[in-house]
């Protein structure tokens, strides 16, 4: 009598995972590229390539998941320096940052800004809704909590993270919490300062995981989702290598494991995450960069297959001045049991300066944004080993610097 | 004919007598609050010294016309308040929340901004909402002309940010972020920039930010439609190397500025100009007696309402267990060119005048001694400026900030 009740139960929590992870029932969406608008990159902190983009905004492209098509891109929505993206969890609003390093340098530094967008769901344009300070410098990425009631940003110039509200109309409303980050790690170019630059909530909400490139550490906050409040001010943290330069951060699909990778190093940190505590401990440091490889890295965007068993993480390398290396995005797999990685390939991204790639919600395709020569080039993924096969689709748009999904099918 | 000559003669009337308007409110009873620091005894070289049984912000009630002040009750439970201020429709006040407890590696805490309604029959203060300053250790905070921003100094992060004020009094979205770079010539409190104080000019048009980091006057365009900042042209004047600019007064007439630097002493007179927003230089006057050998740590600078005196006040430092002799200076203001002559130097009647108020009639100037937690009501000669001890005094632990709310009655 007691097992019936109980089965239905597992069984209906069952179903409702396998809802949640089954890959979205429509093939065709509108692929949002960031991009930068008032030159080609950044690096230390200032602009190179000064007016040198002529974009002019956030573009938009119509993909198909079933054909691995992707339609001329037009512009969305007109805006500086849209240089990281998010969507909400509704589909139906686009938050931008408008990163502003032109006006880096003393005696002033501009406020970054981040702008809310309703998306129309016939055209992709995008209709700006409302534009508020980040509450600090040089705001280079930005997320959602899972409920879409609150926007994160990472303030890379003043080294600080901000949370704001969003209110039921999709605009953004007041600052519900701002952390500083004090601090210096062991690189006297990049790391005399705090530079936050990523944020993004836990699985299950309760935390906001800060990755600082200036202080090498991955902060652990407890994240209210009734007040939008992060805590403690000086909260627990995992160490990467020295010197490593904490980047981007993501949870692997079954929120066991937490992969934390680094610029300057190109190491990912695998981390066994436990949720009940809030605590991220060092499974493996694996390395991405090639043994042979003499120059600069910068390793830029991590992504988990929506399968769960692939890893991929893209490079920009430069030999010197004048000779960029061979730039790539790299393809792990994921042990289910240990989250450890095992190399699977190392693919040239088809462009210069893989600042970004993304891929699509089925799981078909990858693209990657190559911010140094205007186009994003067209992977398939083969999601039994993981590999990327280029399919010789190719858009231009220029500089572009994020990539983001949103379904159309209704 | 005689209508008009009766409007000559108010019009006259009206020229003569609005700058002197100042003495109308003389017979109402007021509201004082005092912030307090409820963590520390004060902030020596960014860090907190001291312990304070300071619970939040203290009232009192305070009538101009026999100088009596009730003994202050506690109006607001709350961390640290170190600046407050009232919005100009009297029924809220505003706090800034600095936690500089928090100060230092590895993590900075945010400072809080909270707004309050005013119990006009009690004085006490009704929690509305509290919101991030979007900067650490805010030191100051002042409500723009419309009542619809409050502007606030990030002392420890080296920005000034703006937050709209809701038609219910509470806090909104932020609208305006800067953030300054730069170091000043001291490298023990200008390793960074240090915003200390943003006030907007008489016109709402303008803010003005002291930076006592690098030794600059920020001059921002102020749009009181949307709340945000814009850099003027030029964006700062620099002030004396290792001056230290910490506070800011318009006069009333909108003609002069004056900024007061913490470290070197110096009240500057700046002529300002309101078509183009920009500031010259007029006059660097003296808060310290040549033979004074120490640092004067100026803290507070406000005119009198007749528009007639400055003052100011100086927590000096001759080393260490060595304070004093601290003073509130007093300054004749010449109404043509602005300029200042020291009237007197009085002792502020305890130890660190980190603040003062005076009060909206002109008739009392209050001290707040953060270091013997006492405030110490002087009379004002409004004919002088001169000021006279009185009697009166109220015990308050860490009293930082002062101000005037009138009562309903």
């Amino acid at each position: 009598m007691k097992r019936i009740p109980a089965l239905c139960l597992a069984i209906a929590i069952a179903l409702t995972v396998l809802a949640v992870q089954a890959p979205a029932q429509g093939k065709n969406f509108f692929m949002y590229v960031g991009t930068y608008t008032g030159f080609k990159y950044i690096h230390h902190s200032k602009p190179f390539g000064l007016g040198e983009s002529h974009s002019k905004g956030i573009y938009v492209s119509r993909f198909n998941a079933a054909t691995g098509q992707l339609s001329e891109p037009e512009l969305a929505a007109e805006m500086i320096n849209p240089s990281f993206l998010t969507i909400s969890p509704n589909h139906r609003f686009l938050y931008a940052v408008s990163e502003d390093p032109l006006s880096v340098g003393p005696p002033l530094d501009h406020s970054s800004y981040v702008s809310a967008f309703a998306i129309d769901s016939t055209t992709g344009k995008l209709r700006r809704l409302n534009t508020v300070p980040a509450s600090g410098t040089s705001t280079c990425h930005i997320s959602m909590d899972k409920t879409g009631k609150y926007v994160m940003v990472a303030n890379f110039g003043s080294g600080s993270v901000s949370v704001i509200r969003v209110k039921e109309d999709g605009s953004l409303g007041e600052l519900t919490a701002f952390i500083q980050d004090i601090g210096h790690s062991v690189n006297p170019s990049i790391q005399t300062e705090a530079h936050a630059h990523s944020i993004v909530v836990s699985p299950d909400n309760r935390y906001a995981i800060v990755s600082d490139l200036g202080l090498d550490k991955v902060l652990i906050f407890q994240f209210d989702a009734e007040t939008g409040k992060l805590s403690p001010p000086g909260p627990p943290f995992a160490t990467v290598y020295p010197g490593g330069g904490p980047r981007h951060f993501i949870f692997d699909p079954s929120g066991k494991f937490g992969y934390q990778l680094s610029e300057m190093s190109g190491i990912v940190d695998v981390y066994a995450w436990d949720s009940t505590k809030g605590t991220l401990a060092t499974v493996q440091r694996a390395h991405t960069i090639p043994h042979d490889f003499f120059g600069e890295n910068h390793s830029a965007e991590i992504e988990i297959h929506p399968n769960g068993k692939f890893l991929y993480e893209s490079n920009r390398r430069t030999v010197s001045e004048f000779v960029r290396g061979i730039e790539t995005v790299g393809v792990f797999a994921i042990d289910p049991k240990d989250g450890t990685l095992s190399p699977v390939e190392q693919t040239p991204t088809g462009g210069a300066m893989p600042r970004n790639f993304k891929i699509d919600p089925t799981g078909a395709y990858l693209m990657t944004a190559n911010e140094l020569s205007n186009n994003i080039v067209v992977f398939k993924i083969d999601s039994n080993t993981g590999r990327l096969t280029k399919t010789g689709t190719e858009i231009k748009v220029d500089t572009p610097v994020c990539i983001q999904f949103v379904p159309t099918d209704k | 004919m005689k209508p008009f000559r009766c409007f000559a003669r108010l019009a006259f009337l009206i020229i003569i007598f609005v700058p002197c308007a100042w003495s109308a409110p003389a017979s109402g009873e007021y509201f004082v609050y005092f912030g307090t620091y409820t963590g520390f005894t004060y902030m020596k070289e960014g860090l907190p010294a001291g312990g304070s049984h300071s619970q939040g912000i203290y009232v009192s009630r305070f009538q101009p016309a026999t100088g009596d002040v009730s003994k202050p009750e506690l109006a607001g439970e709350i961390v640290n308040p170190a600046f407050l201020a009232v919005h100009p429709n009297q029924r809220f006040l505003y706090v800034a929340t600095e936690d500089p407890l928090s100060l230092g590696p590895d993590y900075d805490h945010a400072s809080y901004v909270s707004a309050f309604a005013i119990d006009p029959a009690t004085g006490k203060l009704r929690l509305l909402n509290t919101l991030p300053t979007g900067g650490t250790s805010t030191c100051y905070l002042s409500i723009d002309k419309s009542g619809r921003y409050v502007l606030m100094a990030n002392f420890g992060s080296s920005s000034v940010t703006v937050l709209r004020i809701n038609e219910d009094g509470s806090l909104g979205e932020q609208t305006a972020f800067m953030k300054h770079i730069g170091k000043g010539k001291d490298p023990s409190f200008q390793s960074k920039s240090h915003p200390h104080s943003i006030d907007v000019s008489p016109d709402n048009r303008y803010a003005v930010v002291s930076d006592l980091g690098v030794d600059k006057l920020f001059v921002y365009r102020f749009d009181a439609a949307t709340g945000a900042l814009s850099p003027d042209d030029p964006p700062f004047i620099t002030a004396e190397a290792g001056g230290g600019p910490r506070h800011f007064v318009f006069d009333s007439a909108g003609k002069f500025g004056y900024a007061l630097k913490e470290m070197s002493g110096f009240v500057t007179t700046l002529a300002w100009d309101p078509s183009t927003g920009t500031f010259t230089k007029v006059q660097d006057a003296k808060t310290l007696a040549p033979d004074f050998i120490g640092s004067s740590d100026s803290a507070e600078i406000a005119i009198h309402p007749n528009g007639k005196f400055l003052y100011e006040s100086n927590r000096r430092f001759r080393g260490p267990n060595l304070w004093g002799p601290d003073t509130i200076g007093v300054f004749a203001i010449n109404p043509e060119k602005g300029t200042l002559s020291e009237v007197e130097q009085v002792p502020p009647g305890g130890t660190m005048p980190r603040n003062f108020g005076i009060d909206p009639t002109g008739s009392y100037l209050f001290s707040a001694n953060e270091l013997t937690g006492n405030v110490v009501l002087f009379r004002v000669d409004s004919n002088t400026g001169r000021l006279t001890q009185t009697n009166t005094e109220l015990k308050i632990d860490v009293p930082v900030c002062i101000v005037f709310v009138p009562t309903n009655k």
